[in-house]
């Protein structure tokens, strides 16, 4: 199982909020090292909650997640935290930057939560928005940024700590079409590096990209 | 960046909430500087009084009140009560001196002012008064005043005082010692007796010994001679702290509240902030953020507006109780203590116990709503719109 990163097992998530809405039912689903993975599926049918539970964002109602040989649904929540912020970069559809922080302090902010010098932070957050071409907007904050620099921002946090997994929730969502053309561009260099991507979507366009891509539908898998 | 930049650019995203949270604490501290300003200042006057009465003992007649005990060392009007007969049993009395004090009012400019009854010789050995202007004269004509009462009523030397009809020439001015002596007028005992229609009594006698280990043999012999109370200067300085310690319990009563009514208000503000970041904390939590991160963050953001709070607010009550203090000397009780003396202007320990005080109360109010933020699960507060 060397090539697989992430792998899933029987993974379900059930919320029951006066009723029992069932999200996700045993899926099994196994991610290759270096990949560009694409899951879709209709809008309400898993998609995110996946995302999130491979991510170790949320906690599955049964079923394992492994990344690599590590059992994500069986660690801490302060491991998990270690494991998000040193394994894996998250972008998402509507940005998520923190809003009086400049675009280089918010790619700082996440080596910050790993511990990393500030010399550092500052030298790496300067080199990863000079990668995604926004070297001149360093000290520009979120509301100064069109939606298409916002989510190159996001990009370059995803990438501060130099994770080898990058999870992404609809990252071109809400991007006109050159800025959806310029993202995936950064995605595929990205991956190109070797990192793998899985990327949760509606776009054909960023479908049409991936390697290997997921159909949920009423929370269970369907392989293309 | 660090975690403090992180806090403090939080914290003055809004401005206006910031000010008006840290104008509460600033408040609470400022009204607890100024209460233990007053209060310390107070309790070093009473203390240097207690030395300017210079007594081991003080004989009072039986029965006095703790206010009237108070009054030994302020200088207000006192009963009467101790005959001349018990005075000079207790002058007998080997290895100690006894000065008489009979303790009247008379006024100058319609205003109050003490007049004390003395045997002038032997309070002038035992206060070591030196003259500053005329003579130590106090007989039926003549009377002598201290330096401040010349001072405030603009009097020279032959200026006539009027005391209950009978008037007094000023002999002579005493050189200013700096405390209460400089605020009275002296008339010899006889006379001051004699005018106030008190018979041979006096108000109280301080007694100094000349064996202070031997205090409480002195105590029993003196009320073996005579039917009297009799005080020693710890005991008197000891009730009567604990008289202006209960009154400074109490306005740092008044103090605590404004400090609880802030501690609210940070909690207040802190669940807001919360409610508004939630999906700023599910950010921080996707990129790795552990619990007790997000704890910290916004403990060190109460704790700030406490460290800012305080620090106005040490500012502000030293300010307001430097201009309170003439207000608060024109009171009766502590007149005596004259304004200025009464003011801690500025105070290392008080500064430091009310800024930890303020830090402490600040961060234990940021507690409940740093643990609803770390509570929160990253999905939730990432969907949050």
């Amino acid at each position: 199982m060397n090539n697989v990163i992430i792998r899933t097992e029987n993974l379900s998530k059930v919320y029951d909020t006066g009723f029992r809405t069932v999200a996700l039912q045993d899926v099994d689903l196994q991610i290759p090292t270096g990949s560009l993975s694409c899951i879709m599926g209709p809008s309400g049918h898993g998609k995110s909650t996946l995302l999130h539970l491979i991510g170790g964002l949320d906690r599955p109602t049964s079923g394992k997640v492994f990344l690599e040989d590590v059992e994500l649904t069986s660690v801490s929540a302060n491991r998990l935290a270690e494991i998000r912020s040193r394994k894996m970069g998250f972008v998402f559809q509507f940005f998520n930057l923190l809003p009086v922080l400049t675009a280089l302090e918010n790619v700082q902010v996440a080596m910050m939560l790993a511990g990393i010098s500030k010399k550092e932070q500052e030298d790496r957050a300067t080199e990863l928005l000079n990668l995604v071409g926004l070297e001149d907007k360093l000290q520009s904050k979120p509301n100064q940024l069109s939606g298409g620099q916002r989510q190159r921002v996001a990009i370059a946090r995803a990438l501060a700590n130099d994770p080898d997994i990058l999870l992404m929730d609809e990252p071109s969502g809400n991007l006109d079409s050159r800025s959806e053309g310029e993202l995936l561009e950064h995605i595929r260099k990205v991956n190109e590096q070797g990192k793998t991507i899985v990327i949760v979507t509606h776009s054909e366009t960023v479908a049409a990209m991936a390697q290997k891509t997921f159909f949920i539908r009423d929370g269970a898998l369907a392989v293309d | 960046m660090n975690h403090f930049k992180l806090t403090w650019k939080n914290i003055v995203r809004r401005k206006s909430r910031f000010f008006f949270t840290l104008s509460a604490i600033a408040v609470g501290i400022a009204s607890l500087v100024t209460l233990l300003s007053l209060g310390t200042g107070l309790e070093t006057e009473i203390r240097k009084q207690a030395n300017v009465l210079g007594a081991h003992l003080v004989v009072t007649p039986r029965g006095w009140c703790a206010y009237e005990q108070i009054s030994v060392l302020t200088g207000e009007t006192l009963p009467e009560a101790i005959p001349n007969e018990d005075m000079e049993k207790i002058a007998g009395i080997k290895g100690l001196t006894a000065i008489p004090y009979l303790v009247q009012r008379t006024a100058l400019e319609n205003q109050p002012v003490p007049l004390i009854g003395i045997l002038p010789a032997k309070m002038k050995q035992f206060k070591n008064w030196k003259i500053g202007l005329g003579r130590y004269l106090l007989d039926e004509a003549n009377v002598v005043i201290g330096f401040g009462i010349a001072k405030q009523f603009k009097m020279k030397l032959g200026d006539a005082i009027s005391v209950r009809g009978q008037d007094f020439s000023i002999s002579g001015i005493l050189e200013e010692v700096g405390n209460r002596d400089d605020l009275a007028i002296y008339m010899d005992l006889s006379i001051a007796q004699k005018i106030y229609g008190v018979g041979d009594n006096v108000s109280f006698i301080s007694v100094q010994v000349d064996d202070i280990n031997q205090i409480d043999k002195y105590i029993l012999e003196i009320q073996n001679v005579a039917n009297v109370a009799v005080v020693s200067d710890k005991q008197l300085l000891k009730s009567v702290l604990a008289i202006v310690g209960t009154v400074g319990s109490a306005l740092q009563m008044v103090a605590a509240v404004a400090i609880l009514a802030a501690f609210f208000g940070i909690v207040n503000t802190m669940m807001t902030a919360i409610y508004e970041r939630r999906r700023e904390i599910g950010i921080l939590q996707a990129v790795g953020a552990k619990k007790r991160t997000i704890f910290c963050l916004f403990l060190y953001e109460s704790a700030i507006y406490g460290l800012l709070g305080g620090i106005v607010g040490v500012v502000v009550g030293f300010i307001f109780s430097y201009f309170a203090a003439p207000y608060i000397g024109q009171n009766e009780f502590t007149a005596f203590l004259g304004s200025e003396q009464s003011v801690q202007i500025f105070s290392v320990g008080i500064t430091m116990k009310a800024l930890l005080f303020s830090i402490l109360v600040s961060a234990l109010a940021g507690v409940y709503p740093a643990r609803q933020a770390c509570k929160l699960s990253p999905v939730e507060a990432i969907s949050y719109e």
